[in-house]
């Protein structure tokens, strides 16, 4: 036991003193900060754009603004009460909003009405100017920029036109910018409202039929079958249900993202041992079990701190914005926290977290030992990056569906075990399937193990290289020495 | 089961495929001493010694260190310098010899307090915290050297320690080399370097093509190449008659000297005795003085030449058979 300790301590030591480590350490929440940011900042960075509709319709350019006026509706409610809306279950805020806009309130109005005045609702993106001109060619100057519409922010470029002819088979869209579709297809959202209305009105039926039709439909209450047991809990489906399957989701990511960055410590590292010549005094100091258990060691050691640095930070974060948070964001964060704190999930996942580790992580050292050069070791790296692929296009497959029996069938490959039966584990699958799974997984992992072990004694001990794999399966075909 | 012997191999023979590294290959190191493990390159020496220290397994035969197959217990008394030198780039000379001195089983002060002392010792002490990629090529090789010697092992396997040392360094591992031998320590080197061995070694284990040739001290290394004089008499004087007459039938003209061979138990003094009580009219004396050098170049070129006749053989009965 000493010697593993010795050995994971002078590897963690290297690693951790390397500028690699810091960057990950450092890099990693730094850039998933911003990648989740994103998305609102690239919103909020937006410019906002002029846009004219020459309508000869007459009913086309409120059309359009109210399909544009979907998203902030939409974010206004969301804003309102996160929960409720995911759920389907709005709460009074929301419907009492919902009603504002429903009598033609602004969305400002409706906010207010529906006591959230107080929220920073995006401004539109889209903001509609008269048309400085009327025909598609006396327009040209402004769509090009020559020329310039007046708005309440000053003169601004003219973003598209749109002519709406009376009648007619199209609509033209105009805009030199060909890449931003956005209101492109806003516009053909509004002509397909609009033409759904016209297409009933001829045939006698009144648009306030149809608004009745949409406010008659009854909702549709989504509600869990449950085991006797569980009767006290209501049908009734609420997020403390669901949070099992985002903390699942999120676990797997984990070990999939924790797999794919820190085991190339392991393949770096035998790397730098192989070529540096170092086996043979250590191999004469330490028996090889202990010096392959000191090295994955080290590097679980490395996962250990990078996951518990971040955990610490994250905690410090979220205590110091807890305030400024909405309460229903805090209830939903508290919950698939403490859903990924249950047993049931937390026990086969560290159990699939540490196998997969071990599994891939041997695999990684193996592979280190066979190669000289970083070059080397890419001809090796590339199928197996392929194949830790595949349980990231399974993580998206059980976002939609956890209980899909491709992830079932998949879940029986012992390379992919680890991630997919965290995956599985909120659909609850029988008791026989879980521990059948663990078993195969222990049994993989011992199998890969011993194989990585005679590997690396080939590439560490005897100096076989990525070549003698290839013979290796060479002599594998039937007929070929 | 431990033995006072530190390594004893038996019979050991070692393939890659169809290639014999080692063949048949029986030696013993006794406790003290120091013995040269002598070779050609690809003579199978560092083959034998990975063997030795069950970093490879032979294919037949056993190796024993201190009575016992190779383990990590027995290996925790040897210290070993390997063929291909290796260390940790980043790791600094102080940090390097304190892991090996505690994988072998010592404190951390005291692995400490061992490096700093050698450090010192080898006049490295102000490279101690730097990082081994900042060294040259001969400093990073005798810290190297002193994390194999760092934990004060009863027996110590060097395998081409000269090599990649410029002379001073040489002698200064000489000189390190018969400390640990006064400390108390059995050394195994080897080596293709003859001056090395002739000035260390108790004993020489001699290798060419994977065999065994010559297993001995170094007087007996020498007795088998043999012994002469070369001695030169007056135009006309017949020194081969004269000498045969007074024990020392094998004499041969070398040029215009003659080159008598020493029987055993007759040494220079006693051809010079016998030439002069024989009457020759001397002009010229010298005793040959047999070099390490000479020996290996003769048993290697026997092995060779013996490994070569052996494989004509094989060739010719194949034809033979065909």
């Amino acid at each position: 036991m000493r010697s593993i300790y010795l050995v994971a301590r002078r590897d963690y030591l290297g690693y951790v003193q390397a500028w690699g480590f810091w960057l990950s350490l450092l890099l990693t929440p730094l850039l998933m900060g911003l990648g989740m940011m994103a998305p609102s900042w690239a919103a909020a960075s937006q410019p906002t754009r002029y846009y004219t509709v020459i309508d000869q319709s007459g009913n086309f350019a409120s059309a359009l603004r109210a399909e544009l006026d979907q998203d902030r509706i939409q974010t206004a409610r969301i804003t309102l009460d996160p929960v409720g809306v995911m759920n389907g279950e709005p709460s009074d805020k929301v419907q009492t909003f919902d009603a504002a806009i429903d009598r033609g309130a602004s969305i400002e109005d409706a906010l207010e009405e529906a006591g959230g005045s107080t929220v920073d609702l995006p401004q539109s993106d889209f903001v509609y100017v008269d048309p400085p001109a009327t025909t598609q060619e006396d327009i040209q100057p402004w769509l090009l920029g020559e020329r310039l519409v007046e708005t309440p922010a000053g003169s601004q470029p003219l973003f598209a036109a749109i002519f709406v002819p009376e009648g007619g088979n199209e609509i033209e869209y105009w805009s030199e910018n060909v890449t931003a579709q956005n209101l492109l297809s806003k516009v053909r959202a509004a002509e397909r409202t609009l033409t759904e209305k016209r297409v009933f009105e001829e045939a006698g039926v009144s648009p306030q039929i149809l608004d009745e039709a949409d406010a008659r439909a009854r909702d549709v209450t989504e509600r869990k079958a449950r085991p006797p047991s569980q009767a006290e809990a209501g049908s009734q489906v609420t997020l403390a249900d669901r949070a099992p399957f985002f903390a699942a989701v999120l676990m797997a990511f984990l070990l999939w993202f924790l797999i794919f960055s820190v085991v190339n410590y392991l393949l770096m590292g035998t790397i730098e041992e192989r070529s540096n010549k170092i086996f043979d005094s250590l191999l004469t100091s330490v028996k090889l079990p202990h010096m392959l258990a000191g090295k994955l060691l080290a590097v679980l050691a490395v996962a250990l701190t990078l996951m518990g640095v971040w955990a610490i930070g994250a905690t410090v974060v979220t205590n110091a914005f807890s305030s400024s948070m909405p309460a229903d964001a805090r209830e939903m964060m508290f919950t698939v926290i403490s859903a990924v704190a249950r047993p049931g999930l937390l026990v086969p996942a560290v159990l699939s977290f540490v196998l997969g580790y071990l599994m891939y992580g041997a695999v990684f050292l193996a592979l280190g030992s066979l190669c000289d050069t970083i070059q080397e070791a890419q001809t090796l790296m590339t199928p197996l990056i392929v194949l830790l692929m595949v349980p990231m296009f399974m993580i998206v497959v059980a976002i939609s569906d956890a209980e899909s029996p491709i992830l079932s069938v998949m879940s029986w490959i012992p390379i992919f075990t680890p991630f997919l039966l965290i995956l599985r584990i909120p659909a609850q699958p029988p008791l026989w399937e879980v521990s059948g799974l663990l078993l195969l997984m222990i049994a993989a992992t011992l199998l890969v193990l011993w194989l990585a072990a005679r590997v690396y004694r080939a590439g560490a001990v005897h100096g076989a290289g990525v070549g003698d794999v290839g013979k290796w399966f060479a002599r594998l075909v039937p007929g070929k020495k | 089961m431990t033995s006072s012997v530190p390594l004893a191999m038996e019979d050991v023979t070692k393939r890659f495929g169809f290639f014999t590294a080692v063949r048949d290959l029986s030696l013993t190191v006794p406790q003290g001493s120091i013995v040269g493990f002598l070779g050609p390159n690809g003579a199978g020496k560092s083959t034998s010694l990975r063997m030795a220290l069950g970093v490879l397994s032979p294919d037949e035969g056993t190796a024993r260190l201190f009575g016992a197959p190779p383990n990590i217990h027995s290996l925790r008394r040897v210290g070993f310098l390997p063929e291909e030198r290796g260390l940790y780039k980043k790791m600094s000379p102080r940090a390097i010899i304190s892991y090996f001195a505690r994988l072998k089983g010592m404190s951390a002060g005291e692995s400490r307090k061992r490096a700093d002392e050698l450090l010192e010792m080898m006049g490295l002490a102000e490279f101690g915290r730097s990082r081994i990629s900042k060294l040259s090529k001969g400093m990073s090789q005798k810290v190297q050297i002193l994390a194999a010697l760092a934990h004060k092992p009863d027996f110590l396997i060097l395998d081409e320690p000269f090599s990649g040392l410029d002379p001073v360094n040489q002698q200064g591992l000489e000189d390190l080399i018969i400390e640990e031998h006064k400390r108390g320590a059995t050394i195994l080197f080897s080596t293709h370097v003859m001056e090395h061995a002739e000035r260390l070694c108790d004993s020489i284990v001699m290798m060419a093509r994977g065999r065994k040739v010559f297993d001995g001290t170094l007087d007996e290394a020498f007795g088998a190449l043999g012994r002469a004089v070369l001695i030169g008499v007056s135009e006309g004087f017949d020194l081969d008659a004269a000498m045969t007459a007074k024990g020392f039938p094998e004499n041969e003209m070398q040029g215009d000297l003659w080159r008598v061979s020493l029987p055993p138990g007759r040494d220079a003094q006693d051809a010079l005795r016998a030439a002069i009580d024989a009457g020759a009219p001397i002009t010229s004396f010298r005793p040959l003085e047999a070099r390490l050098r000479d020996v290996f170049v003769s048993l290697v070129s026997d092995a060779e030449a013996d490994d070569l006749r052996q494989t004509l053989a094989a060739d010719s009965g194949k034809v033979e058979a065909a």
